[in-house]
């Protein structure tokens, strides 16, 4: 791996404090948190932030979480996150002006698509569309066009965030297409369901996706398929965030494992042992 | 702060700057450090585990949290001496030059693998100033029992390595029947001891009944730990003459201060690393202001000063 020779530039990472903007809850067990820090400064959409929450001395580890947009003006990083645990439990209950630590940037972002890329297929499932909204950012900024499949269990206030997200870097002609588990809104099915649909609408040169693991899997196999270079941001158990510690891997189809913090989490979708 | 403490060490032939060492598997090869500080302001690093051939260690999940710690299986996952020289190698010769000692821990599943690993060290790795023997890895051959478990076996591997080692040889040891081993190692040669490795745990969620980890155990370390720590570096400090590399849940400078007490001549931050990355130049500087408190001219003369 290229970026891990002793002369490469070691990136920006650091600690960095934060101050919490807001931390609301916008569905059921999801919190839109809005935070100021200089983190924004090197952060790149795909990237991941390794928080530290107060309260509770008896956890130690940090809290890794991606975000959907970061904004340079006024240093302000915004990050979805469910709370599943005691740690993001803790998060949930940190209140407008609280402070803390955050080590980031962490990782290798999304990558741009080769030149002569027209339009980007963009698969988001569940609390996974944070980077996928960072990575229309990404395209929007570079004028590559682009659509979303987004899968959810249900119709909450996830769905709405998620637009409310892709509005600030919507195209004219961005296609939308929602999928639920249960069918209250959109089709009735998973983001691959609406991913496919999609595909049959549209011709696309890449795709780009985030969320749960089978649903990576199933867009890896779709994108193979239709001949598409597919991007995935993935998750895995992290100690540090910053490689010391070799906790988070990722199975390689060639043999072996990469490390999820350190050489990604995006990955080639072809590279993973689904 | 303008210290007027000699803060410098010698841990059996590694003349350090200062106590502070890093444990293996919880600082990557260094370098990785290096955007949050300057590394070489530490008395010394010790690399993760390598072995003479490339390792890919256990599948996921290999961490998870337990209270005041956490618990790993990671499988000392390494590319193998020849790997991390290709890529860390001119990192850590630069690092040696910079005046922070780089001590190369050697693993291996049986004394033919630790002897390799430690041949190919030698061979590739000259500009490190230790090797730390790694002897709480499971000795395949013996049906995956500890291959330092015993006074005998410890005593088998550091032998048949010490001939091969030129520079300083430090054994980390697990934390089992610490007196005995520790005395075996001293006997077959053994520069300096390190200990506590990670004590073998287990944690089961209750939902699924499966592990929390991909393995049944996995080794247990941060603040946890720190008293069994502390308690055992002092048992190994009368049982042996040679100096003790202090590791065990050390997450501020009192802990670190306590292992000093307690007989350690150089300290090693470990899991606290991965949430604190500033951990080390933080816990050196309230070690050297306890030495100040303490009234000394020179932290060596606080090593072993608990009273009891």
């Amino acid at each position: 791996m290229s970026a891990e020779k002793h002369d490469m530039p070691r990136g920006n990472v650091g600690i960095h404090d934060f101050a919490v903007i807001s931390n609301e809850v916008v569905a059921p067990g999801i919190n839109r948190l809005e935070i100021s820090s200089h983190v924004s400064w090197g952060l790149q959409p795909g990237q991941f932030m390794n928080f530290e929450v107060p309260g509770d001395k008896t956890h130690i580890l940090r809290i890794p979480l991606s975000f959907s947009s970061s904004d340079l003006v006024n240093s302000h990083v915004v990050i979805y996150y469910a709370v599943v645990g005691e740690g993001t439990e803790r998060l949930s209950k940190m209140q407008p002006g609280d402070v803390s630590t955050v080590v980031g940037p962490c990782g290798n972002g999304w990558r741009l698509p080769e030149k002569g890329c027209k339009r980007a297929l963009l698969v988001a499932g569940g609390i996974g569309f944070p980077p996928v909204a960072a990575a229309a950012g990404m395209l929007a900024r570079a004028h590559i066009g682009f659509d979303v499949a987004i899968g959810v269990r249900n119709i909450t206030g996830l769905v709405q965030s998620q637009i409310e997200e892709l509005r600030k870097f919507e195209r004219i002609d961005t296609d939308i297409v929602v999928a639920t588990d249960d069918g209250s809104i959109g089709i009735h099915g998973f983001a691959s369901h609406a991913a496919e649909q999609l595909l049959e609408k549209h011709t696309y040169d890449c795709v780009y996706a985030c969320g749960p693991q089978v649903m990576l899997a199933s867009i890896a196999r779709l994108s193979e398929d239709h001949g598409l270079p597919c991007q995935v941001s993935m998750e895995s158990m992290m100690g540090c965030g910053f490689g010391a510690c070799g906790a988070c891997n990722i199975p390689l189809k060639a043999g072996g494992y990469a490390s999820c913090c350190m050489d990604g989490p995006v990955f080639d979708a072809e590279e993973v042992a689904w | 702060m303008v210290s007027t403490v000699n803060m410098a060490v010698d841990l059996g032939g590694i003349k350090m700057r200062n106590p502070i060492n890093t444990a293996s598997g919880t600082f990557g090869f260094g370098w990785q450090l290096e955007g949050f500080y300057d590394v070489s302001m530490l008395g010394a690093i010790t690399t993760k585990g390598t072995s003479a051939v490339p390792w890919d260690g256990n599948p996921a999940p290999r961490m998870c949290e337990v209270t005041s710690g956490i618990m790993n299986t990671i499988g000392l996952a390494n590319p193998g001496v020849a790997g991390i020289v290709e890529k860390y190698g001119a990192y850590l010769e630069d690092l040696e030059a910079r005046g922070c000692r780089v001590i190369m821990q050697a693993a291996g599943h049986s004394i033919e693998e630790y002897v390799r690993a430690v041949e190919l060290l030698e061979e590739l790795a000259p500009f490190a100033s230790g090797i730390e023997l790694n002897i709480s890895c499971p000795n395949i051959a013996r049906g995956g029992k500890l291959v330092g478990g015993t006074p005998e076996d410890a005593a088998e591997v550091v032998r048949a390595v010490r001939p091969l080692v030129k520079r300083p040889l430090l054994v980390k040891m697990a934390p089992v029947r610490v007196p005995e081993i520790a005395k075996a190692c001293e006997d077959a040669g053994a520069d300096a001891l390190s200990l506590i490795n990670t004590i073998n745990a287990m944690s089961i969620d209750i939902h699924t009944r499966r592990s929390r980890l991909s393995k049944p155990t996995g080794g247990m370390s941060g603040p946890a730990i720190h008293p069994i720590a502390v308690r055992m570096v002092w048992e190994a400090a009368q049982a042996v003459d040679i100096p003790i590399n202090g590791i065990g849940g050390i997450a501020t400078g009192a802990d670190a201060a306590e292992m000093i007490l307690a007989g350690a001549t150089s300290v090693t931050i470990g899991t606290q690393n991965l949430p604190d990355p500033l951990a080390g130049p933080r816990i050196l500087d309230e070690l050297e202001q306890w030495a100040v408190e303490q009234g000394v001219s020179d932290i060596n003369e606080l090593v072993g000063a608990f009273e009891c």
